[in-house]
Order: structure tokens, then C-alpha cells, then sequence
């Protein structure tokens, strides 16, 4: 019996002389700077210690680039990846340009520079020496490469000349630029071109359903999204645009949308429907109005836009028909979660009733199972069986049947079960031998009326702080059962961005995963404190 | 008080001092014996954990298993590519199989992909396996009761390493595991590098709490006072009490390196040999292939087998080495 003096997991933290919601904001606090170092170890693994020429691995642009040209892909796409900073000797020119040193005919003068340093004309030496000077004294390595020529006259694939400077982004750097870009809140100074008033606006009847249901909205202009609070038929009815989280860009999984979009975006097929657009046009279109977002210059580009806008808030999503990533895994999840306690529960306190009968024989023997055996080994098996009893084995998200939830689910649920049925027998016996069960008995009460009104309260404390765990976990998702379902969830996203060495979702996702983990404790713990008055945050408890 | 009574009640009157008193000389020798039945403690681990029949034969199932694991190899000779080029083995049942070749143990579960026996390449991938689980087991075990029972005795120590635990918890295992498998090539002691570099900590936690709860019992209050330093109360006083916490602990964790590597396989981030988490992942495919499944199923149910068995006989090892069940 060597669990017997199992402690209870709020042991993790020393827990002081404070006010409750004092300790508990030193508690938070203390869980983000944690979340924030494990961000800094996960940089420093992915972008010291991995070998960053394994992007190219399965880029076929790479492959096909030859010379000078395949090593200025190589730099560009590693700042894209965030290695790296990497300016040209152009977007110098274009610098100072911009910055009124030089003109623009200066400047398209000079920017072409000779295919060997001694080739340059006196102007062009000279500009090109301010260039490394400059970037030279801001620590970055300047490259010139010449050009490779086939003929004489004829340029080798790939073999302009480059000119470039580029330096690794420090750590610290890194740090201060993801957590400064961490949170966007939208304002009216968000949009740097003219565009007339800047200003919300209120209204109790959103222009979106015609201006004449009530729909309370607010409207921005000059902001990045044009409905910073809108109503619509979605759960959860209520959405705002004002804060918007960046948890990290992804490159590669999903190109050019951040993590946290990634994870929240609703997938499948378009759902067309009659939109009316802003100038009234009415089109049959899965276009979803109230996610618009400013492109400058964007409704004179192109003549659809023109028809449909009176202004450049022309990107939006789309209405698609299956969930979000996270909205199938947390559908799969919290009610793996559910069904796992209305089982778990019942079964572990019967077998702690009957206590070496054959329930609780039969019920160890599950246990042992569960918990030894590969999971990976009894997802199979489960999927075996249910395919033989005619369920369906793989996801499909166009398809309305409901019977596809259910080996997931059961996946999902049946190890959790034998979880909690583990740990309730386990505290239930503990609880057993203590000297209140005695006394209770000695005065008389049932065993029913020990059972559910003594020992299940003590013995069900520790399980319930690990519910919040349980049910934020589920928005994470499950890595192998949604492999081996083909469940478009969230838990495979950290998997897919490792094997893509995505590495902004790499980031995102763990900060993502800390987070979750930092606040699923503390809730627990007020959650605990709730149920068990013993438990107090006010003082000490040992 | 219930002896004097007794004593009043056996009527002692009417007897002189001499017949009731003999006088015993005092006898050095004698004084040093102590009259308590032999106590050994690892035979009393071991009479109570052969009481129960369930033990021995899971007992001698693991050691079947670790024999076959260890001792067929060195007999026989595997080429997972002789029969590449012969396009009438690959994927064969077992009853195809030994019409093939003829009535041979290494073609009783089957043939795979290329034409290897299954069988052989069970036993082969079982090797690494349960190599890497006990090896990996070890280094975390050894590290993790050393320091976390020094975690457990000093007060800064704790502090310092709570955060560390706290922080190093939160980075996702997969992410470190896949890391290192990229930068140094997926051999086997670079996982073996993986799965201990953070696992330690863990256990090292678990056993902390363990010594904490034990620490300040009385029995080590009075050692305490006595004058005895910590590295005896350590040795003497608590870890014979962990003996039994160590042993639960080691059959949870050997299982689970295994079921690891099986899941980390699984997702394309294991070992590049041949594993039994390799071979199940490479014959995924198979299991929904009628006719092929035997390629699937038999390396997941040897997993299983290996799993369940070292799980079991940790476990009830764990229950008998805790003294309180040596009545």
C-alpha cells in the first residue's frame, strides 16, 4: 500500500499569511512569470538549439533555387521564421528615402550595384559603404555576393548579385517583441491612411440585419475591424474584435494566420447564404460581415469590392458549417469528461463498498488495464470493436451523424474513468480506518449513510480539484485519439506544427498549453477551498 | 492494575518467601539475546508476495517474456530485408506463412511488410524496448529519490526547486522530446537522453512530498533530538520506510517509458529502430487490411503483455515490501 499517504496536491505551493484574493492575484502572477520562462526555454530550444536548415527539408521552392538566389531564399525565409533580422541594400535605399535623406532619383541611381565590389561606380561605393557602416555599428554581419555568371555576359541560375545584412534576434529581444505583441487592443488611430472621421459608433440596431432589428453593435472607423461588439446567432451570441490575442504567426500550418485564430476558426465547407452587403447589393455568399477587417486601398483594387463596399473594410472570414479546432475537441472532451465522473464516481465508491468482492476484483482488473497498457494499444481496440459493432471509425465533418462522437468519446472516456475509479477507492479505504468513520458507526448511522454522507465528502476533495484540470484540459484535445479518428481537433496542432517546425505555433500553442495549466491549478484550489471549509488561503494550513 | 487484582485473586497466602521467589544469577550472555522470532526482511517480502498464486504466474510470464526478449536474439538471425525481393511472403497470415516456408517458430505469428517474420521482429524490437524502459527507469529512479529526498530535508532547496518543478512542468513533453530528437539523430540513447532529462523531476516531487509527510514523525523528532545527523536519519530512518513507495513507483514507471515510445512512434517522433512502437506504427495500416491485421495486432499485444505483467508484479512486489503486511 504505498500510496496510502498520497498528499493532496495543493501541497505545490507554500501557501502564506494572505488575504484570499490577495493570494490569489500573487498566486496568478506568480503561475504568468512561470508561463513566461517556460515561453523563454521554448525559444531558446527552438530557435538556438534546433538546426534551423531543416525548414527546407520539404521546401520544394528551395530545391528548384539555384546560387545567390537559393542563399537569399535560405536568409529570407529564416527571418520569416523569426531567426533571423535581414535587411537588403534596397530596403536601405528605400529607408532612407522615405526618411527624406535622399530623393527618389538618388535612390534609383544607386540602388543597382555591380556584380563585383570594384565594378561600382564612385556613387554607388559610396552608399554601399554607408550601408555596412551603418548596419555594421547595429551588430548585424554584412554579406556581398557576387554575381555568378554561365557566360560572360549571361547570368548563372540564380546568380545575381546580393547585397544584405542580417543578425540573429537575441533572446531577450525575441522576449520584449512577443509579449509587447501579445495582446492588440483596436482603436481609431489603428489606420494610418485618411479616412475621414475617426470614430465608434453605438447603435441599438445593427446596419447588419437590415437597421431595423434590435442588435446592439458597436462600429469603428479607422479601427482594424469594423464590429468591435456585435450580436449574432453563434454560440457565444455575444463577440467582440476589441482585444484581439497573438499568440504567434504560423508559417507554415496555416500561413499568415495566428495561433489562436488557428485553433478558433470554424472549418469545413462554406455555408452560403443571402448577405446584404453594405450598398445594398444582395449576393448569396458565405461571407461573414461582421468580421470585416481594413485593407487599405483594397475596394478600389477590384471591381467585386467596389460593388460590394463604401469603404476598405473589405477581408473578412467566412461562414463555414463544422466547429472551430478547439470547438471538436472541447465537444469530444467535455463530454468524455461528464460521462468519465457520472461512471468513475459510482463505480469507485461501489468498490470501495465492497472492498475485495468480485467488483472490486473485476474493477481492479480494468484499472491494471488502463493503466498499464499502451493507450495507444486500447484506442485500437476500441476502434476495432466499435467498427465491428457497425460505428463509424472515422470523422467527417460535413456529416450531421452523431454516432461518429461516440468511440471518440468513449476513447477519451474510458481511461479517465479508471482514473478517478482508482483514486476514489483508494482515498474512499484510506477514509475507511480513520477514527470518525468509527465513531460514526459506533453511533448507529448506515453504512449507506457513512458511505455517501462522511467518507464520499472527504474523499471526493482531492478529485474535485483536479475538474477544472479536467475540463480545461479538454479544449486542448487528445494527441493519439484524434490521430487515430481523423478528428480535426486542436490536439494534433502541436504535433503538426513540430513536424512543419512551424515555429510561431510552436510558441503559441505552448504558451497556450501554460496558461491553461497556471489557472486549471488555481481553480482547483478555490474550487477545493469552496467545498472543504477546513481549507482556508487566509492562513497557514500545516 | 488488572495483574495486581489477579494476583489477589490467586489465593499466593499460606506460601513462604522461599518457595515463591528463586534467585537468578545474573548472566551476561543471556541478557544479550533477544527472544523474537528471526526477522528477515527480504525473505518476508518474498514469502508474502509467492502467497499469491495471481504472483507467480505473472511472475514467470515476465520472465518468459524478458527471456525470449534477451536470450532469442542471440540464437537466431534476423535480416528485416531477406525477403525483399521474394514478392510471394510479404503479408501473410500465419496459416500462408507456414505453408511458405514450412512449419518454423519464426513464422508462426506471420510475415510483415518486406517479408520479415513477425515473430522475430517482436523479439527484436522487444529488446530495445524493454532496454530502454529499464534503463530509463533507472537513471530516473536513482536521480530522482536522491534528490528529491534532499528536496525533501532542506527548507531553500524547496523553495527553489518548487519553481523549478512548477516551470519545467509546463513545457510540453512532446515539444522537448521532438527538440532533442532533431538536433542529435533518433538513436536510441538520445532518447534515452529525452525521456530522462525532465523525467526525474517527477518522481523527485512524488518523493519529496513522501519524505516531508514522514520527516517530522515523531520517531524522527526524537532521532533529531538525540543528536543523530540527517545522512542517518536519511539512510536509517526513511528510506527503509520509501522501500515499499520506491518499488510502486519503479512498476509504474518501467511500463510507462514503454507505452511511451510506443505513442512517441506513434506520432513520428521515436526511435529509428526498430521498436516495438515502431513496429506498430509502421503497421497501422494493416490493422484495417483484411488478412494483415496479425502484423498489427501481435506487436500490440506483446506491448501489452509486457506492459501488464511488469505493472502487476511491481505492484504487488510494492504491497509486499511495505512490513506492515509481513503479519
Amino acid at each position: 500500500m504505498g500510496y496510502t499517504d498520497f498528499a493532496c496536491p495543493t501541497s505545490r505551493y507554500v501557501i502564506e499569511r494572505l488575504p484570499m484574493t490577495k493570494y490569489l492575484l500573487r498566486r496568478l502572477l506568480h503561475g504568468l512569470i512561470s508561463a513566461g520562462i517556460v515561453v523563454a526555454i521554448v525559444m531558446i530550444l527552438i530557435y538556438s538549439l534546433m538546426n534551423r536548415d531543416l525548414i527546407f527539408a520539404h521546401d520544394t521552392t528551395f530545391t528548384n533555387l539555384g546560387n545567390n538566389q537559393k542563399t537569399v531564399y535560405k536568409y529570407r525565409r529564416w527571418q520569416e521564421y523569426g531567426y533571423i533580422d535581414y535587411k537588403t541594400y534596397a530596403d536601405y535605399l528605400a529607408m532612407l528615402t522615405n526618411n527624406g535623406e535622399i530623393d527618389e532619383e538618388t535612390r534609383a541611381r544607386v540602388v543597382g550595384f555591380g556584380k563585383k565590389a570594384e565594378n561600382d561606380s564612385e556613387e554607388v561605393a559610396e552608399y554601399v559603404a554607408r550601408f555596412e557602416e551603418y548596419y555594421k555599428k547595429l551588430g548585424y554581419r554584412v554579406q556581398r555576393l557576387d554575381a555568378i555568371m554561365a557566360t560572360p555576359r549571361k547570368y548563372a541560375n540564380g546568380g545575381q548579385q546580393q547585397l544584405f545584412a542580417y543578425k540573429d534576434l537575441p533572446l531577450s529581444s525575441r522576449l520584449v517583441k512577443y509579449f509587447t505583441g501579445l495582446i492588440e487592443i483596436d482603436n481609431i488611430h489603428y489606420v494610418k491612411e485618411d479616412i475621414g472621421e475617426r470614430k465608434l459608433t453605438f447603435t441599438l440596431h445593427d446596419p447588419f440585419y437590415g437597421g431595423t432589428k434590435f442588435s446592439p453593435a458597436i462600429i469603428g472607423n479607422g479601427t482594424k475591424h469594423k464590429y468591435l461588439l456585435y450580436f449574432n446567432n453563434r454560440f457565444p451570441y455575444l463577440h467582440q474584435n476589441l482585444i484581439t490575442l497573438n499568440l504567434g504567426k504560423s508559417y507554415s500550418v496555416n500561413t499568415g494566420v495566428d495561433v489562436f485564430t488557428t485553433m478558433t476558426q470554424p472549418q469545413g465547407s462554406y455555408l452560403p447564404r443571402m448577405v446584404t452587403y453594405p450598398t445594398g447589393l444582395q449576393e448569396e455568399s458565405a461571407d461573414d460581415l461582421h468580421t470585416a477587417v481594413y485593407v487599405a486601398g483594397s475596394r478600389e483594387s477590384s471591381l467585386v469590392y467596389t460593388d460590394r463596399f463604401n469603404d476598405d473594410y473589405t477581408s473578412m472570414l467566412t461562414v463555414k458549417s463544422g466547429l472551430s479546432k478547439m470547438g471538436y475537441s472541447f465537444v469530444i472532451g467535455i463530454i468524455a469528461v461528464m460521462l468519465s465522473y457520472l461512471i468513475g464516481v459510482p463505480l469507485g465508491i461501489a468498490m470501495a463498498r465492497r472492498k475485495d468482492k468480485l467488483l472490486d476484483k473485476l474493477g481492479t482488473i480494468y484499472i491494471v488495464f488502463i493503466i498499464a497498457v499502451p493507450s495507444l494499444a486500447y484506442i485500437f481496440l476500441f476502434k476495432a470493436i466499435g467498427g465491428k459493432l457497425g460505428l463509424p471509425t472515422t470523422f467527417d465533418m460535413e456529416s450531421t451523424r452523431k454516432l461518429m462522437y461516440v468511440l471518440p468519446i468513449i476513447s477519451l472516456a474510458l481511461p479517465s474513468i479508471g482514473d478517478l475509479m482508482k483514486w476514489l477507492r483508494r482515498y474512499m479505504i484510506d477514509q475507511m480506518n480513520s477514527d470518525y468513520v468509527k465513531f460514526a458507526r459506533s453511533g448507529g448511522l448506515s453504512e449507506h449513510e457513512i458511505f455517501t454522507g462522511h467518507i464520499l465528502k472527504n474523499a471526493a476533495i482531492p478529485l474535485i480539484h483536479g475538474i477544472p484540470a479536467s475540463v480545461l484540459g479538454a479544449l486542448v484535445g487528445a494527441i493519439i485519439t484524434e490521430r487515430v479518428y481523423v478528428i480535426p481537433g486542436a490536439g494534433n496542432l502541436l504535433t503538426i506544427a513540430i513536424n512543419a517546425n512551424d515555429n510561431g505555433v510552436i510558441v503559441g500553442v505552448t504558451l497556450f498549453y501554460a496558461v491553461l495549466s497556471v489557472v486549471s491549478i488555481i481553480l482547483g484550489d478555490i474550487l477545493m477551498a469552496m467545498v472543504d471549509p477546513r481549507i482556508s488561503f487566509s492562513s497557514k494550513t500545516r | 492494575m488488572s495483574n495486581m487484582e489477579k494476583d489477589n485473586n490467586t489465593g499466593l497466602e499460606g506460601f513462604s518467601d522461599e518457595e515463591l521467589f528463586r534467585r537468578v544469577d545474573h548472566n551476561s550472555l543471556d541478557s544479550e539475546k533477544i527472544t523474537a522470532p528471526r526477522y528477515s526482511y527480504w525473505r518476508s517480502v518474498f514469502r508474502v508476495f509467492f502467497r499469491n498464486k495471481v504472483n507467480i504466474f505473472v511472475l514467470s510470464v515476465l520472465l518468459l517474456i524478458i527471456a525470449f526478449t534477451y536470450i532469442y536474439p542471440m540464437f537466431c538471425e534476423y535480416d528485416r530485408f531477406a525477403n525483399l525481393m521474394n514478392s510471394a511472403t510479404k503479408h501473410l497470415t500465419p496459416a500462408a506463412a507456414i505453408k511458405q516456408f514450412g512449419f518454423n517458430l519464426h513464422y508462426i505469428l506471420g510475415t510483415g511488410a518486406s517479408g520479415q517474420p513477425t515473430f522475430d521482429a517482436i523479439w527484436f524490437g522487444s529488446r530495445i524496448s524493454i532496454s530502454l524502459a529499464l534503463i530509463c527507469a533507472a537513471i530516473n529512479l536513482a536521480v530522482g529519490v536522491l534528490i528529491g529526498a534532499i528536496w525533501g530535508f532542506s527548507k531553500t532547496i524547496d523553495m527553489f526547486m518548487t519553481e523549478v518543478y512548477n516551470i519545467i512542468g509546463n513545457v510540453p513533453y512532446i515539444l522537448l522530446i521532438s527538440v532533442l530528437v532533431l538536433i542529435f539523430a533518433p538513436s536510441f540513447w538520445t532518447m534515452v537522453f529525452a525521456l530522462t532529462i525532465t523525467g526525474w523531476i517527477g518522481i523527485a516531487y512524488f518523493i519529496r512530498t513522501q519524505v516531508i509527510i514522514i520527516r517530522d514523525r515523531e520517531y524522527n523528532l526524537a532521532s533529531r533530538c538525540l543528536g543523530t545527523p540527517i545522512t542517518r536519519i536519511a539512510t536509517k530512518n526513511i528510506l527503509p520506510f520509501m522501500t515499499s513507495v520506491i518499488v510502486t513507483l519503479a512498476a509504474v514507471e518501467i511500463p510507462s517509458y514503454i507505452s511511451y515510445e510506443v505513442f512517441l512512434a506513434y506520432i513520428g517522433m521515436g526511435l529509428s529502430d526498430m521498436s516495438l512502437g515502431r513496429l506498430i506504427y509502421e503497421a497501422e495500416s494493416a490493422m484495417v487490411t483484411p488478412g494483415w491485421e496479425f502484423e498489427f495486432w501481435s506487436p500490440v499485444v506483446v506491448a501489452s503483455i509486457i506492459t501488464v505483467s511488469l505493472y502487476v508484479t511491481g505492484q504487488n512486489l510494492g504491497d509486499a515490501s511495505d512490513p506492515r503486511t509481513h503479519m
